[in-house]
């Protein structure tokens, strides 16, 4: 046990450095070359947490030192933007480095589709096949969902999903979360395969 | 709202390209997602606004184009829409399911319907509605917030009831000091804080701050604020609360972030750029200000007799000159004020322009009020960027 934990430590410290490294790396990297290396996950995110409550075109306009990005992206998740301490640094990160202060008038958009990001997870959690668990579904879909699904899945600007016959056809379901289908975006960089399986298990009892 | 969504044979390519435009540009977004945003309803009103530019599609934020404003009042459909949440569902403030409550330190809590309200005496007044934020775009060094360019600003004739009446009816108590409102839209998080503002009992009490159910003499449209909302004359549009549902009468300003935190101005001078730790206030009044409807920015003229037209209005006072330069401010020479003059709408000016050599010139205006408050070359910085009324600026092309 205790040369297992001082491993542990000891790959934390090397990873630690390593992600030092990279950060002061990155910040002498060219502006443009950053925020393209971080854009696919960077936009992913914006798409399925910020556009919940307000769509990208907000985000894109504004040009602002990396403080005020810092300071904007904290009061979002203090408001409930479903985001990770390590997502919020992610956006920062490409937020300030594309919308600065000296960022021309227009940024144009980066040469890459958002269903094309790398899922979370491609491979069911070890141990078994995915079981949903309907309660956490509830405020996973409320969170990621709701703002075009509409409030109990009844539907809204998209399709209403409680009682939809897609959930019955548990492969098109996932098909159609994972990649995207007409106009809703691709969620497989945003949510783990378990969060969908629970959002699945939820919509199932409405 | 299903049927104003995308169409189903839209290609999954054309969605994402669309939203990546928006990731990249800002664009002016298509109408038929708009329709799909904005909450669509059959309201007059709300079916057209293509017209209008968008700065954020959802919830929709849209101003004017400036060359609008040479009508003095904004058509309905023309009119900016700045949203907190968007409207709320069209049944949630239909004239069946739609109250007004009035409560607090009242003698009788009361609840009024659209019928009630109607049944009371009306009054019209013209009046300029405006986003504190109008102008944002303009500030240097950049600040956070809808980068509003000029155009989120309108004059309209607002019909309604005044509301002392309502307040009247309820009873004010002695302790009374402030009027809170709050509206029926909401967030689509809970957890993000409601638009609940309040304005002082003086302001709720004077004759001219109404209830409109009405604008431009037609029923309130749903974007903005149906069936009800606060018009607060020479005021900023903050206190203007639409869709509205609750009157709280209380001896403290409103709580929250949109009273305590947003819609707040330093009440000293800030370093450009810095993240003052001073006092504020909240927006209250108008500050003097004109802008240029025509010509159009980067438009070609002939040379000769260029008409040079506008707008300008106040908060505290009215507008008594407008002044043009063409020489970057170095001199100025009076525009006619023109048209209807009515206290809390706008004042259109004109300007006889003798362009005699072609060439790039630069316009610019500036008003001036009746308490002697003049509009600045550039406003003072703020970290919210609100109240900006440096002189406007068009420039054009004159050809020989």
């Amino acid at each position: 046990m205790k040369r297992n934990s001082q491993a542990t430590v000891g790959s934390f410290v090397i990873s630690g450095f390593l992600g030092l490294v990279v950060a002061t790396a990155a910040q002498e990297d060219d502006l443009a070359a950053v925020s393209s290396a971080l854009a696919p996950r960077a936009e992913a995110l914006i798409l399925a947490r910020c556009s919940v409550c307000h769509s990208a075109d907000l985000i894109v306009q504004q040009r602002l030192p990396r403080a005020r990005w810092e300071a904007t992206v904290e009061k979002m998740m203090h408001w409930g933007a479903e985001i990770s301490k390590d997502e919020a640094d992610l956006l920062v990160r490409y937020l300030s480095a594309r919308y600065h202060q000296g960022a021309p008038d227009q940024v144009l958009p980066l040469n890459h589709e958002i269903g094309k990001t790398e899922p979370l997870t491609t491979e069911p959690a070890a141990g078994g096949p995915l079981v949903g668990v309907a309660t956490r579904g509830a405020d996973i879909f409320a969170h990621n969902c709701q703002a075009c699904h509409g409030a109990g899945a009844m539907g809204g600007v998209g399709p209403k999903l409680a009682k939809n016959p897609i959930l019955a056809h548990e492969d098109l379901f996932w098909e159609t979360v994972l990649r995207g289908r007409g106009p809703m975006p691709a969620w497989g960089a945003v949510l783990t395969q378990q969060e969908i399986a629970d959002i699945h298990a939820w919509l199932l009892s409405r | 709202m299903n049927d104003r969504g995308p169409a189903e044979s839209t290609s999954r390519r054309s969605i994402l390209t669309k939203l990546l435009q928006g990731l990249g540009l800002g664009l002016v977004m298509p109408s038929r997602f708009l329709y799909a945003n904005a909450g669509s309803d059959n309201n007059a009103g709300t079916k057209d606004i293509s017209s209008l530019t968008v700065r954020v599609s959802n919830p929709l934020d849209a101003e004017t184009p400036v060359r609008e404003f040479i009508s003095f009042l904004t058509p309905n459909a023309r009119f900016f829409v700045r949203s907190h949440f968007g409207p709320p569902p069209p049944e949630a403030v239909s004239v069946a399911n739609w109250k007004l409550r009035v409560g607090g330190l009242v003698d009788r809590s009361s609840e009024f319907t659209s019928k009630d309200l109607r049944e009371m005496e009306s009054v019209t007044i013209t009046a300029v509605v405006q986003c504190s934020g109008n102008g944002r775009a303009h500030h240097r060094p950049k600040v956070p917030g809808v980068q509003w360019d000029r155009g989120a600003v309108g004059n309209a004739e607002w019909t309604g009831v005044r509301l002392r009446d309502v307040l009247k009816q309820a009873g004010v108590n002695e302790q009374a000091r402030h009027v809170q409102f709050q509206g029926a839209d909401r967030p689509v998080v809970d957890s993000v804080p409601l638009f609940v503002r309040s304005i002082p009992l003086e302001k709720a009490l004077h004759p001219d701050t109404i209830l409109a159910y009405e604008m431009n003499g037609r029923a309130l449209p749903l974007l903005h604020g149906s069936p009800l909302r606060v018009i607060t004359p020479g005021w900023m549009a903050e206190s203007c609360t639409k869709w509205l549902t609750e009157i709280t009468v209380q001896a403290e300003e409103a709580k929250g972030y949109y009273m305590q935190t947003a819609y707040r101005v330093p009440t000293t001078p800030v370093e450009p750029g810095s993240t003052p730790n001073v006092s504020s206030v909240p927006v209250e009044a108008m500050v003097v200000k004109s802008i240029i409807a025509a010509p159009q920015e980067g438009e070609t003229v002939k040379a000769g007799r260029v008409t040079v037209q506008g707008v300008a209005w106040g908060g505290g006072a009215k507008v008594v000159k407008v002044e043009v330069s063409i020489d970057e401010g170095e001199t100025w020479t009076p525009a006619r004020l023109v048209g209807e003059d009515r206290p809390y709408a706008w004042r259109q000016w004109q300007f006889i322009w003798n362009a005699k050599t072609g060439g790039t010139f630069t316009i610019l205006c500036c008003a001036t009020d009746a308490r002697g408050d003049v509009q600045p070359a550039t406003s003072p910085w703020n970290p919210s960027g609100f109240l900006w009324n440096g002189w406007d600026r068009v420039t054009v092309m004159v050809s020989a």
